[in-house]
């Protein structure tokens, strides 16, 4: 019988500052005091060659390469220590993040400008000038980095490609579309935008990695739940069972912070994703921090009953661990706070886990994961939850045997 | 007579004043650089206003942080937590408004809602605010019995701001109610007892103030509600042309009727002549009311240089629409 209630990473980890500097100009040695203390902590025995070959690379192409390899091994070391079963690509190192990261290898598009996000944080947002294709591959050298250093189970995490058109202006695309209405030939645009996404970059780039050995892509879609309308449900069906079909690898879709209907709108559609056959999904932000494994205590999981009530008999990776600032009454039995976040304890993880098998029925299809990436934590904060969520996972386990 | 353009709600920012908030954010710049950047940014777009033609004229908001801020940070009773909600279906977020006590309106500075300062005397002034209805439907009422008693509870304190504002030299305000098209966080459409709420809730907002209102809304199919909207005692009605099917629309009004006809969310520029193309075929679907012609929402999800176009466009258009009549 396989191991129930494994627990995977879902995505981005903080990048270090030596990574972060790294990137634009020379390191000196003093950059790389955090990176030697962590070194000693997670066990990288090589940091001493490593970093001395970082020093000393004259070209910054080179000082790029060995940077951003040895940040993706410490992001693996990291989460292999929590215990975790599956570390993902070691937390996305090499990405600038999930969108700019991907439009910078499209022909076709063009970063136009900051746009506000909220508040004084902005995202460059980008325009399709023509039509698009991929330039080079976008996750492939990060892939093999991992393959080449990691000792456990990898899934690589992907910008599904409603996200990436839905957050960029479709400029080419909307062009030459007459008798319609404004709304409907938005529509159409991006359609056409979203399917040649799809063909141009998005299948040619999980081609690439199932051809190097990738058995897991995790395809990350945070904005289909903002658009709940039937058109743009069915519009992301079409898109991912286009950019899934005649791969053998397996697919899931990781969709987080939905609106008050998102979820229930997603478990519509859900039976209809080719291929998908986990989601992983955000919970512990919306739940209350009491134990307890009854519909009262873990109300911030109600809405896994929609995906069995519409059919899906898929995996679910269960968002067991907070990601964001935290405010709010911590029992000492769940866990405490700490500064701006909740370390939640082992027996809160093990709660949640118990109920989400309870309402899906099947434990054998529960894994255990944070809300979403832990790119806003601290590596302290990041150990500190993961740890606990490999630890509730084993008590869900003792629980269930 | 010939068709208005205006601009409305929150500008984006420019890369110079975007580069200085977030060195901000990081304690790297002072809080006075980026206010005089505000004030440059306020004058750019007043400059680009005044050479345009626009006779109404807009500050840009530059230094609201989100729709609804000012008018949080004008109220008692009301705060914002550090929950972030998504704006409607766009990819930014803004503060939620939790209402914890009975909402009254302390004093305030009128510059926190429009640059009077910088404004110029001989032009009128606009200023946008969320109609009651969207600031109550987007907030969380901690404290009123009902969200109705939240909803006119919103209009009372907004009609003692607009008095104030009205007071400072502000002519025209745009109360934008998009949460009347389009809740995409919400399985049900509003129902008729809501909606009559909701519209009286507005005409408590405007009642008495000698001003120009419109009500504007964006993000959603306006159709079934304009002829609601038409009968309240306002000035003029907006709504998105990108949501709403214009060749369902058939009416006679004496009210201005705002077209949201460039899209704020997307890039491409309208061309004035396709502005006024198509403002030329939805006048066909109405009888009476002059035009005016707008932005669908506001310009902040668009980069500055991609907004200028589009505002220049928009000038434009009135003029090529008045030649082509």
């Amino acid at each position: 019988m396989a191991k129930l209630y494994p627990v995977q990473e879902i995505g981005s980890l903080a990048k270090p500052r030596w990574r972060t500097k790294g990137l634009t100009q020379p390191l000196s040695s003093k950059d790389l005091v955090e990176a030697e203390e962590w070194a000693e902590r997670l066990g990288i025995p090589d940091f001493q060659d490593r970093a001395k070959q970082l020093l000393a690379a004259q070209q910054q192409n080179d000082r790029v390469r060995e940077l951003l390899e040895l940040s993706t091994i410490y992001g693996l070391r990291l989460f292999e220590q929590t215990g975790l079963d599956n570390v993902g690509v070691g937390g996305e190192q090499q990405r600038v993040e999930m969108y700019e990261h991907v439009i910078r290898g499209v022909e076709g598009m063009r970063v136009l400008g900051h746009v506000q996000s909220f508040d004084y944080k902005y995202f460059n947002k980008a325009v399709a000038e023509s039509k698009i294709h991929r330039k080079h591959p976008i996750y492939l050298q990060e892939f093999l980095d991992v393959k080449k250093n990691a000792e456990g189970q990898l899934k690589v995490p992907i910008t599904g490609p409603y996200t990436l058109i839905d957050w960029s202006f479709s400029g080419h695309y909307s062009g030459g579309r007459t008798g319609l209405s404004l709304k409907k030939q938005k529509q159409e645009t991006k359609r056409e935008f979203l399917l040649d996404f799809v063909e141009q970059v998005i299948r040619p780039e999980i081609r690439d990695l199932v051809d190097a050995g990738a058995e897991w892509i995790q395809i990350d879609e945070p904005a289909i739940t903002t658009h709940p309308e039937p058109a743009d449900m069915e519009l992301f069906v079409e898109g991912w069972n286009e950019t899934v079909r005649g791969f053998n690898c397996k697919f899931s879709d990781h969709t987080c912070y939905p609106s008050e209907i998102g979820y229930k709108v997603l478990a519509q559609y859900a039976p209809q994703l080719d291929k998908c056959s986990h989601l992983a999904l955000e919970f512990a932000n919306r739940d209350g921090t009491s134990l307890g494994v009854d519909a009262k205590h873990r109300e911030g999981y109600r809405d896994l009953e929609y995906f069995i009530e519409n059919g899906y008999d898929g995996e679910f990776g269960v968002g067991a661990v907070h990601v964001h600032d935290f405010s709010g009454h911590v029992p000492p039995s769940s866990g405490k706070e700490v500064g701006r976040n909740i370390l939640e304890s082992p027996e809160l993880v093990r709660d949640r886990l118990l109920y989400a098998a309870k309402v899906v029925g099947d434990p054998a299809k529960i894994w255990a994961n944070p809300d979403c990436g832990l790119r806003t934590r601290t590596w302290e904060v990041t150990l500190a939850k993961l740890t606990s969520t490999v630890k509730g996972a084993e008590l869900a386990r003792e629980a269930s045997d | 007579m010939s068709p208005k353009a205006q601009l409305g709600g929150i500008y984006p920012r420019s890369e110079q004043l975007i580069e200085l908030t977030r060195s901000y954010d990081r304690a790297k710049t002072d809080l006075d650089s980026v206010k005089k950047q505000i004030e440059q940014d306020t004058l750019d777009l007043i400059k680009l206003q005044a050479d345009s033609g626009f006779e109404t004229f807009s500050d840009g908001a530059f230094a609201w942080q989100d729709q609804l801020r000012p008018i949080v940070e004008s109220l008692d009773g009301v705060t914002t937590g550090t929950r972030y909600d998504r704006w409607f279906d766009t990819n930014t977020f803004y503060k939620k408004p939790t209402v914890a006590g009975k909402i009254s309106v302390r004093a305030f500075e009128p510059r926190n809602f429009i640059r009077t300062d910088l404004l110029p005397r001989t032009k009128s002034w606009k200023v946008t605010l969320p109609g009651p209805y969207t600031f109550s439907e987007l907030s969380e009422n901690f404290h009123y019995p009902s969200q109705s008693d939240l909803l006119h509870a919103v209009a009372s304190a907004e009609h003692e701001i607009i008095k104030k504002l009205k007071d400072a030299g502000v002519s025209r305000f745009q109360l934008s109610e998009p949460c009347l098209v389009y809740r995409p966080y919400r399985e049900q459409a509003p129902s008729r007892a809501e909606l009559d709420n909701a519209l009286a809730a507005i005409q408590k907002t405007v009642d008495g103030v000698q001003a120009k209102f419109c009500v504007h809304t964006y993000f959603g199919d306006a159709t079934t509600i304009l002829p609601d909207l038409l009968k309240l005692p306002i000035d003029t009605v907006g709504f998105d042309l990108f949501e709403t099917d214009y060749s369902q629309l058939k009416f006679e009004t004496a009210k201005k009727l705002a077209l949201g006809i460039i899209d704020g969310r997307e890039s491409n520029a309208e061309s004035p002549k396709w502005i006024a193309e198509t403002a030329t075929r939805v006048a066909k679907h109405l009888t009476g009311g002059d035009l005016v012609l707008t932005p669908n929402s506001d310009l902040k999800f668009v980069p500055r240089k991609v907004a200028d176009v589009k505002a220049r466009a928009l000038a434009e258009a009135t003029r090529l629409f008045e030649e082509g009549r």
